[in-house]
């Protein structure tokens, strides 16, 4: 379960390209006059020396993350991509993972008569855009974590043709 | 809407049966693999298969295309045109939801001439719905709503010169569940589609043309089916809506949780909505292995039921009355029931609704007390090989699975009513590849046609020996199933039946071209059944009078086999469930513990399929989770289980069998001729069954009420009331079939 992660450590001259394209963006022509590249050329060489160091470590964050100890050694993290509501056509939620955490107490307040809840994970939404992300953050912080496997709809080929069929089940007459 | 069937007609005259073989014919070949078709979406080159719609290809590229009548499930209508695209050197937009791609088509989905298109179908759309989006219990949740956000023109020209109001339509009564508000309908004819298609009831049509059309049962009548509810999920308006649900919540107030359900085997996926520690409804969750896009009425209405009859406190009973205390007081009370008894002398009855973890706690708890006995209430035989191998016990085809079979012989079963879901796919398999139903039992409506073969033994002994003419297809089909019923197994001559069907099945087997499909089906009724049989539980309650057991732990156990008088006077029962129903009122000491959508828990599906469930409230009251209530228990008893957490209780069963590591997945099971020959082995003595094999729900009267939460909901009280008035109706169509 516990793979080793693998942690990029950014090198200064990864750090310099973003300043380099906020200070120069208005000014390529000079740049070009000064290099006698132009500008795309130059990010490319740029990017070619890439110095990104990879650290095969487990990284660990939950000892300095502020989480307290109780909500990193008790909690269950369901890592699942979000159903999609049946009353509506829409698709747009479906399509990143989320986590979430085991279900704790709630109470009924007994000033107003809402629900109070002591979670403070409990309106945690973070989403993801794969599960392998999902996971290495559960890892980072430490919370124990199961995956749901995405359930996708099966694509089934239709044809408005099938309602006049006239020797299939799939005849419509009248509606 | 109606369904003409000439050929069908001329086919009925013909010899059914001999029909029955031609199945044999069909090609067993997969077709090589189409060439794919290239099309553009907005610029963007994806390749589909011929035959796929502009709608799926637009799907396939990442872009979707507004619609209000196209839906996934359903049949192409093409009527509320929304789904209008452009066609490069097409002179009209195109309705996309119906036009097949074609080679180096073009579309352009946010092209002005789409874009006028859509706010123009928009206009007419909303220029005939009332705008009554704050008391709508759609609202939040509304395509209309949101396609005319996005898709719809900023402003409205409708003017209503003549103070002629807007088109109003007057509310239909379609039964306890489905509240209508007709005026809001935009007339897409899902749910016509829906209720003719998938739930197999043609009540629901249209009625006038152009601005007097209305969607409705022409005559006030019930839409009688179990799958009713969907037609709410499926209308893309207000204009059909859940009745129970009326005005308590709002979409966005509510917490979803993604659930399991356990009215029946079949283990739907659901959401549970949660709002004020409260569940606010219960939704489908898509999973085309088990349920699609459906879930059953029990499923989406019997909610209500986990609020009324609760058990939220401990109760013992003090001369004859069941009194309110605390756990404390509770446990101890067990720990001198204990004491006093023979440790071999402690069962435990695992009911319906039980999920794994408290069964296995349960179990081990008994085992190390000394007790052997843990039984489940639903009987199966236990003669010959029984439930040493899964394969005998599950629904080894898949629910999925079904789709692919070309002869299903249906053995004492009521699928429609025992799980909706199944017959379901049968249905859609029916319609869509032809599949030809067997049944043996009684004569039910299960919306498809199906050669009835009998109820009585005799038939079941000649298709064993294979004289029926039923044979004939079974075996020149390339797929058969047989799904036998657990109704037809509760009986004394449980073992002999039983064994009948499995000898068909061997049969068929031993000619099989696929070697590994499966044939043989269980369908079990209750969602603990597969996960207490994994867990060893033995099936049915006989073995407690074998025993004269003299405390019987009841999980849960409310179907009413466990009886006092019939075990032994003088034993002792002792509660843990949720519902004051039956169990509770024998018990002794009542422990309450959580329901389905209170709890973390695991279930296994008939298929074997383990899945879990989520928590979604709180249980009420004092109710306590039920493993937690077991192990706190063997704490008292001096018999202290080794886990503290649900991940121990989790690893607990993993040891037990590796398919509960394994959630969401069904593991095939293997050894059928091994389980088969164990079988023959041991012969049974010439016994002949003169009770019919029938199951015990035939009309869907009998389907709303079948366990403890469905039986406290008022939801389901209303619709058996309904049912029961539409019998009297002369409009409504009539279930017990000739």
């Amino acid at each position: 379960m516990a793979s080793a992660m693998s942690t990029k450590i950014l090198g200064p001259l990864r750090l310099s390209k973003q300043l380099i394209s906020a200070s120069f963006c208005r000014s390529k022509s000079d740049l070009t006059a000064a290099t006698g590249h132009t500008f795309t050329e130059y990010e490319k060489q740029r990017d070619k020396k890439d110095v990104s160091i990879i650290v095969n470590e487990k990284m660990d964050i939950s000892a300095i993350s502020g989480v307290p100890e109780e909500h990193i050694k008790t909690r269950t993290v369901r890592i699942f991509v979000p159903a999609r509501n049946t009353m509506q056509s829409g698709t747009y939620n479906t399509r990143r993972w989320r986590m979430e955490f085991d279900s704790r107490e709630r109470w009924e307040n007994p000033l107003m008569g809402w629900i109070s809840t002591g979670d403070p994970l409990s309106n945690l939404e973070v989403n993801f855009n794969s599960k392998e992300d999902a996971i290495s953050f559960c890892e980072k912080n430490g919370w124990d974590w199961f995956v749901e496997e995405e359930k996708k709809p099966k694509m089934v080929k239709k044809s408005y043709g099938a309602n006049f069929a006239w020797n299939k089940r799939t005849r419509v007459s009248t509606k | 809407m109606l369904r003409l069937w000439p050929l069908r007609q001329v086919a009925k005259v013909q010899n059914v049966l001999g029909g029955l073989t031609q199945i044999a014919t069909k090609s067993t070949q997969p077709a090589p693999a189409p060439e794919l078709v290239e099309v553009f979406i907005d610029d963007k080159q994806v390749f589909v298969e011929p035959g796929t719609t502009v709608l799926q290809a637009c799907a396939v590229a990442g872009v979707e295309i507004p619609r209000f009548c196209y839906h996934d499930r359903l049949s192409i209508a093409g009527n509320c045109r929304m789904c209008l695209v452009e066609v490069e050197r097409s002179p009209k937009p195109v309705a996309s939801c119906a036009m097949p791609v074609m080679k180096g088509m073009k579309v352009k989905t946010d092209s002005p001439m789409t874009r006028k298109a859509r706010e123009g179908v928009m206009e007419f759309l909303l220029m005939n719905h009332p705008l009554d989006c704050p008391i709508c219990d759609q609202g939040g949740e509304c395509d209309l709503q949101d396609q005319s956000m996005a898709f719809g023109s900023d402003r409205s020209r409708f003017t209503d010169n003549a103070f002629t109001g807007k088109r109003a339509v007057e509310d239909k009564n379609i039964g306890p569940l489905i509240k209508t508000i007709m005026t809001r309908c935009i007339q897409c004819t899902r749910c016509i589609r829906f209720a003719s298609e998938i739930a197999g009831v043609d009540d629901l049509g249209t009625s006038g043309r152009g601005t007097d059309m209305q969607v409705g049962t022409y005559v006030e009548k019930m839409f009688k089916s179990e799958l009713s509810g969907n037609v709410i999920d499926l209308c893309p308006v207000g204009a059909l809506t859940s009745k129970p649900y009326a005005f308590t919540a709002r979409p966005w107030e509510i917490r979803k949780v993604e659930s399991i359900d356990v009215m029946d085997a079949v283990g739907s996926n659901i959401v549970v909505g949660m709002r004020t520690n409260e569940v606010m409804r219960v939704l489908p969750r898509v999973n085309e292995d088990i349920n699609e896009e459906w879930i059953s009425d029990k499923t989406r209405f019997a909610y209500d039921g986990l609020k009324r009859q609760r058990l939220t406190t401990p109760f013992i009973n003090v001369d004859g009355q069941l009194v309110p205390t605390d756990w404390e007081t509770a446990f101890v009370k067990v720990a001198e029931k204990v004491k006093k008894v023979d440790p071999k002398l402690i069962a435990g009855v695992a009911g319906s609704t039980a999920d794994a973890e408290a069964m296995v706690c349960l179990k081990d708890m008994i085992n190390r007390l000394g007790g052997e006995l843990l039984c489940t209430e639903d009987s199966f035989p236990l003669n010959r090989s029984g439930i040493d191998f899964r394969s005998n016990y599950i629904f080894n085809t898949t629910i999925g699975g079904i789709e692919q079979a070309d002869v299903v012989l249906l053995i004492g079963t009521n699928p429609r009513l025992e799980a909706p879901l199944i017959n379901a796919r049968i249905r859609k398999t029916w319609i869509h590849s032809e599949v030809c139903v067997g049944v043996l039992g009684a004569p039910v409506d299960l919306s498809y046609e199906y050669q009835y073969l009998g109820d009585s033994f005799i038939v079941l002994k000649d298709l064993a020996a294979g004289t029926h003419p039923m044979c004939k297809a079974l075996a020149s089909a390339n797929k058969p199933m047989i799904i036998l019923g657990t109704d037809c197994l509760q009986g004394t001559e449980n073992g002999v039946i039983y064994n009948a069907v499995k000898d068909i099945a061997e049969r068929l087997r031993k000619n099989l071209k696929h070697k590994d499909w499966k044939i043989f089906n269980l369908l079990q009724k209750n969602a603990s059944q597969v996960g207490a049989l994994d867990l060893g539980y033995q099936p049915g309650v006989s073995g407690l009078k074998a025993l004269q057991a003299e405390l019987i732990f009841l999980l849960g156990a409310d179907a009413g086999t466990v009886s006092k008088d019939k075990i032994n006077p003088s034993s002792s029962v002792i509660y843990i469930g949720h519902h004051g129903d039956y169990g509770a009122q024998i018990a002794d000491v009542v422990l309450p513990a959580a329901a389905y959508t209170e709890k973390d828990a695991i279930y296994v599906n008939t298929e074997g399929r383990v899945q879990l469930a989520r928590q979604a409230v709180n249980p009420p009251g004092m109710a306590r989770h039920d493993w937690k209530i077991i192990r706190a228990l063997s704490e008292i008893l001096g018999v202290a289980l080794p886990y503290d957490k649900l991940a121990d209780v989790r690893a607990r069963l993993g040891e037990i069998s590796p398919t509960f590591d394994q959630p969401g997945q069904v593991n095939e099971s293997g050894f059928e001729a091994q389980a088969y020959q164990l079988q023959t082995e041991i012969k049974d003595p010439i016994v002949n069954v003169n009770t019919a094999i029938s199951p015990t729900m035939l009309k869907l009267k009998d389907f709303y009420m079948t366990d403890p939460i469905s039986r406290a909901s008022l939801t389901m009280a209303k619709c058996i009331q309904a049912c029961k008035e539409s019998e009297k109706n002369p409009y409504s169509k009539q279930e017990a079939k000739a």
